[in-house]
């Protein structure tokens, strides 16, 4: 076994003596944003009911046409990716 | 009088929003047409397709605001009905219409956003499997540790992007403080993970990242090593591995045969 085999060996033998004391002592890292959804089912049949359904369909809806969200916070940006 | 299948079929093409005259002939109606019977359904469909792509793409809705991003989930709706009863399956292609979505050409990032909730979505809805842990490689000599494939646990997706993704994620949540994200800020990648009770996701500095996609491709621990040093010298592979097997990002350990 060469010397850099032997170097990652010890890395990844390392990481399984110290997973504990490695994620305390770096919380920042650990950081994590998680979601929490409401049941979900098949078919959403408590939430959707036709009231507030009109006898027209989506065409006449005026729909905007501008996004006005958080977008708002999200700045600098080029139009492309670099 | 139409046939079955023609029946399904101009049914089909209605709730795709062409009308066809031949189906309001089929249908009954009395104070209220057949015609607007129809509409109404038509109408209903796709508020609640709109309704189910916003529990999805919360994040997306957040940042373009509900009525724009009504006005997007009905355009894709109307091109892309479910082919399954589910709805939280419903709306896997709903980012790369987004990509091409002009109304939202300013918004470069955004298909970007979509990609993440869609990934989240995933990870919430997959199935809790065992996870890899110390124990499991405790006792392997060093040959068979550098020798071992670990996969992406049950859910696990690394979504990439040239945009600060984690960033624009947090500043978009609802009683978010107010600061501002730069997209100067630059690329970011996150690991999207199945948690036990939730699906959450974590930033990955781009060496993680290649680690991380060596290891999804079926490299062995050693080979993802080299492809991490590849992107940074420094790379700290302990903290990194150690890291991720807190955050249980792996599944079923296989060895080499």
């Amino acid at each position: 076994m060469n010397t850099t085999r032997v170097a990652i060996a010890s890395a990844l033998a390392a990481a399984l003596v110290l997973p504990a004391a490695t994620s305390q002592a770096q919380g920042n890292m650990e950081k994590c944003y998680g979601i929490a959804k409401a049941g979900k089912n098949d078919c959403q049949t408590a939430k959707s009911s036709c009231a507030g359904t009109s006898k027209k369909d989506a065409q006449a809806d005026a729909w905007v046409s501008v996004p006005k969200g958080a977008c708002e916070k999200i700045v600098n940006g080029k139009l492309t990716p670099s | 009088m139409l046939g079955l299948r023609d029946l399904q079929a101009a049914f089909a093409a209605h709730l795709e929003g062409e009308d066809r005259p031949s189906l309001a002939d089929a249908v009954m109606g009395d104070t209220i047409s057949a015609a607007a019977r129809l509409r109404i359904h038509r109408h209903h469909v796709a508020e609640s397709l709109a309704t189910a792509l916003a529990a999805t793409y919360s994040t997306v809705q957040a940042i373009v605001g509900e009525d724009f991003f009504r006005g997007m989930a009905k355009a894709f709706a109307a091109t892309d009905l479910p082919r399954q009863p589910v709805l939280a399956e419903y709306g896997g292609a709903f980012p790369a219409f987004v990509a091409r979505y002009g109304p939202a050409a300013s918004l470069p990032y955004l298909a970007d956003m979509a990609r993440l909730d869609w990934a989240l979505n995933l990870a919430f809805h997959a199935p809790w499997r065992d996870r890899l842990s110390v124990s499991d490689l405790a006792d392997l000599p060093s040959e068979g540790l550098l020798a071992s494939r670990v996969s992406l646990a049950a859910g696990s997706t690394l979504v990439r992007s040239a945009y600060p993704i984690d960033r624009i994620w947090e500043a978009s949540r609802p009683g978010a403080a107010a600061g501002r994200v730069s997209l100067d800020e630059g690329p970011a990648s996150v690991i999207v993970l199945r948690r036990s009770g939730d699906a959450a996701f974590a930033r990955l500095c781009p060496a993680e990242t290649a680690f991380v996609e060596a290891l999804a491709d079926g490299k062995t621990l050693e080979e993802g090593a080299h492809a991490a040093f590849a992107v940074e010298p420094a790379f700290d592979l302990s903290t990194t591995f150690a890291r991720l097997l807190a955050l249980q990002a792996f599944a079923a350990l296989q060895h080499e045969s």
